[in-house]
Parts: C-alpha cells; sequence; structure tokens
C-alpha cells in the first residue's frame, strides 16, 4: 500500500487529492470529492454509468486506478456541465426530447454526448449511436436520446444561440 | 478482503526506471497498461489481486506512433482509440484500425492499450488477427536490451506470451498494406458490437487482374491463440479467384482451425463461421465490393 497525492482541474476547480494504492478514480470523485452525480452501475466498465472525460477523454471511472490520472490533468463530470455553453445546451435538449427516465444512466449519458459533440459538432446517425454504445439505458430505448444530440447538432449547425 | 488500494503501486516515469524496477526480483510485479482486463479481473476475483504492481501509463517511450524503414511502429502503450485516430495507423493497417475500433466502447478505447491487449494473450483477443497479416514483431525490452519477435512465435498457447520476467513489451513493428492492396477485418459475436469475439478475422490482399498476388489470412479465438492460416494462403496464392476456388477455400479453411466449445460458442460453429468470413473476405474481392485499396 502507499500514499499518492494529486492535484487535477475538476470542473474547472483545482482539487487536491490523496489516495492510497490502485483506489478508483469513481471512488475519489464520489466519495473524497463528493461528485455524486457521478453513478456507479456494473462496477466491470460495462455500462457507462460512471463514465467522465479525463482530458476529453471519456472513460469508465470505476475501471481507472486514479494514480493512472496524471497530475494538472482535466476532469470534467456530470457537475462540471452547467459551467460550458455545449454542456448547458445538451442538458436542455435532454430534457426537451424526454431523454430521462429513471435517470441512473443520463449522468454517463451527458458525458458521452458531450465528448463527441465538443469534437465533432456534425455527427452521423451512427456516429452518434457509436458514441453512445457504451452506454446502458434500460428505459428509453435511446431513440430519445439520439434525438436530444442530434437536436443539439442542428442547432450547432444552424449557429443559432438559445439562451441556455 | 484485501482491495484495489491495499496493492502497491511503482509508477515508473520512464522506460529506464521501468527496466530497473523489473531487473530485481523485490520490486519485479504485475504489468499494469490501461487496466480494462486486469482491474475488471482482480476485482471479479477471477485472478487474484497482487502484492504490488508496475503501472506503465506513465512511461512516455510506450506511447508513441511513427514510421521508421518502411515500417509501422506502435508502442505497447499507444491506446485503441490512438490507433483509430492516427493518420498512419489509418492510412496503412486498416484491418489494426477496424480491431480496434470494435474493441469495447469509446470509454475503454480510451484506455485500453494495443501492448495490454496482447499481453493479456486471450485467443479472443481482436487487435492479433490483424497483427498477424501486418506480419508484425513484438519488441520486447529489458536492461540486457531488445529482442524483436514475430507475432506468430510470441503467441505461445492460450494466455502465455514469450515475455520474460524481466521485460516489458516496448513495441509493435508491422507492415503497412501494400499499394493496391486491401486490408479486411470481420468479427462475430452475441451481438453486432459490444460482446466479446466468437470468431473474429483480418485478411491482407494484392489482387492483379483477378488473381491473388499475395494473401495474409488470421483467425482469433479459433485455437488457443490468434493464427495464421498458411495451407488456406498457399491454396490461393497465384490463382485466379473463381467461385469454385472460393469453395475450396472455405473448406481449407475448416480443416485448418482447431477451435474449442466454451461459454461463448460450440467447436462445430466456430469452425463453420471460420469459413464463412474467409469466404467473406474472399467474394467482396470478386464482387469489387468492400473498401478502397491502400
Amino acid at each position: 500500500m502507499n500514499t499518492i497525492t494529486r492535484t487535477w482541474v475538476v470542473n474547472e476547480v483545482e482539487q487536491t487529492v490523496t489516495f492510497e494504492g490502485l483506489r478508483r478514480l469513481l471512488d475519489v470523485l464520489r466519495e473524497d470529492l463528493r461528485l455524486t452525480g457521478v453513478k456507479e452501475g456494473c462496477g466491470e466498465g460495462e455500462c457507462g454509468a460512471c463514465t467522465v472525460l479525463i482530458n476529453g477523454e471519456p472513460v469508465t471511472s470505476c475501471i481507472v486506478p486514479a494514480v493512472q490520472v496524471p497530475e494538472g490533468a482535466e476532469i470534467l463530470t456530470v457537475e462540471g456541465l452547467e459551467k460550458l455553453e455545449l454542456g448547458r445546451r445538451i442538458q436542455k435538449a435532454y430534457i426537451e426530447k424526454g431523454s430521462v427516465q429513471c435517470g441512473f444512466c443520463t449522468p454517463g449519458m451527458l458525458m458521452s454526448s458531450y465528448a463527441l459533440l465538443s469534437r465533432n459538432s456534425r455527427p452521423t446517425e451512427q456516429e452518434i449511436r457509436e458514441a453512445h454504445a457504451g452506454n446502458l439505458c434500460r428505459c428509453t430505448g435511446y431513440e430519445k436520446i439520439v434525438d436530444a444530440v442530434r437536436a443539439v447538432a442542428d442547432e450547432l449547425e444552424r449557429g443559432t444561440r438559445s439562451t441556455v | 478482503m484485501k482491495t484495489l488500494e491495499d496493492i502497491l503501486c511503482r509508477q515508473p516515469e520512464t522506460l529506464r526506471e521501468a527496466l530497473t524496477l523489473l531487473s530485481d526480483e523485490a520490486t519485479r510485479g504485475v504489468l499494469l497498461s490501461g487496466g480494462t482486463d486486469l482491474i475488471v479481473q482482480w476485482q471479479a476475483g477471477a485472478v487474484p489481486m497482487p502484492e504490488q504492481i508496475i503501472d506503465l501509463s506513465a512511461v512516455p517511450e510506450l506511447k508513441n506512433i511513427s514510421e521508421q524503414d518502411g515500417r509501422i511502429l506502435i508502442g505497447a502503450g499507444v491506446t485503441h482509440a490512438a490507433i483509430r485516430n492516427h493518420a498512419l495507423t489509418r492510412g496503412a493497417l486498416p484491418a489494426l484500425v477496424a480491431s480496434c475500433a470494435s474493441i469495447g466502447a469509446r470509454q475503454i478505447q480510451s484506455r485500453g492499450t494495443l501492448g495490454g491487449n496482447v499481453a493479456n494473450a486471450s485467443p479472443a483477443g481482436d487487435a492479433s488477427p490483424a497483427l498477424l497479416v501486418a506480419d508484425a514483431c513484438v519488441v520486447t525490452a529489458s536492461l540486457a536490451g531488445e529482442r524483436c519477435i514475430p507475432m506468430k512465435d510470441f503467441l505461445l498457447d492460450y494466455r502465455k506470451i514469450d515475455r520474460h520476467p524481466d521485460e516489458l513489451i516496448l513495441r509493435f513493428e508491422l507492415t503497412p498494406c501494400p499499394k493496391g492492396g486491401i486490408e479486411l477485418f470481420s468479427k462475430i459475436g452475441t451481438r453486432g458490437a459490444q460482446a466479446i469475439s466468437k470468431v473474429m478475422g483480418a485478411c491482407r490482399i494484392v489482387m492483379h487482374k483477378g488473381i491473388v498476388e499475395q494473401i495474409a489470412l488470421a483467425l482469433g479465438s479459433v485455437a488457443a491463440t490468434a493464427i495464421r492460416l498458411p495451407e488456406t494462403e498457399a491454396l490461393l496464392t497465384g490463382k485466379t479467384l473463381t467461385e469454385k476456388l472460393v469453395d475450396e477455400a472455405e473448406a481449407c479453411v475448416m480443416q485448418e482451425v482447431h477451435p474449442i466449445a466454451d461459454i461463448r460458442s460450440t467447436a462445430e460453429y466456430r469452425r463453420w463461421v471460420s469459413g464463412r468470413i474467409v469466404r467473406g473476405f474472399l467474394a467482396s474481392r470478386m464482387t469489387g465490393f468492400g473498401p478502397p485499396s491502400c
């Protein structure tokens, strides 16, 4: 066992964390930083409920040891989305399109939507579906989630700036 | 109960530092790369949690993709996402790119690495057939120096690779798909995506005026390791691709593989699908359907 200290930029705020051995990023976020929007579903990297972004890359935080997140890394969780214009647009579209039912998958799903749209503002239907293939939802049947992502992409393409 | 937090983690920041840790039995530990297999196996109790590990995620020498003397070099710590996105791999190794795109979801591709996929040495490791058709060499390193081992020799047996205890996988060296050649990848699982392979295959083929000039075929999940199909390759090389030849090749594949039955599929189904995968590769060359050449 060994103790490690890291400073990251979590949701645009500098945070110093201390943890042991291979403690999971998920546990550091939920228990140490109280970011309980990050959900644990399967705990084995299959369901995507714990998805967060490390330097823009989506990862399942339940199988990422915190020690592998380098010093200075930028971490974005669902709690950080409202600070970002694209994040707010995606959240609004999920509400408008009825993309949330029980809501457990939603924090991870939103992060996959953000990871996709921040790199590719004009995704094809196939690209939207592939980008969310690692996020399981047992309620919605996915259609309304795809609708929400497409709606944001259409909005970005039109260049309209709705007030969010 | 032992948890992940009880594991002593050493995190070298240079290759030299990693090799030094590996050279000493006291500091030698399980090598951790992206963790997408190991963390899950440890947590599920499928593999006992180790006392100590060496985390390779901070070793910069393992993370490059480059071209040298006509070969493509891919560091063992390069992620599946990076292989999908890099211009060199996209241009020269389409089967490898396709196989990396089929490994897990985007979140797994962000973390999982090529070195980890090969070191895990599952017969269902999706990258291995594509490495085999690109005549990959595995370069290992220890303080004593480097070894360059052909991929087909590196995969020794079920979950066994030719890595010495003081070595790590440094990089893979691959031959790019030749101009005018084509690479194909096919994966059959329980679902269309997000499923462990029942059978998967890769093919590299160079055709000229309907004749098979060069062909490399490899399948995974049909033997203890991923394998090339030398008999089927020999049958096809230098011949005009006809319906009859495709039938013969399919039959040849079916006797060349040695699948087993396990939780994911039966031996009989795997044998049949092996033939169909190769038939699909060849048929696409006859009809002209398929991806553009390299």
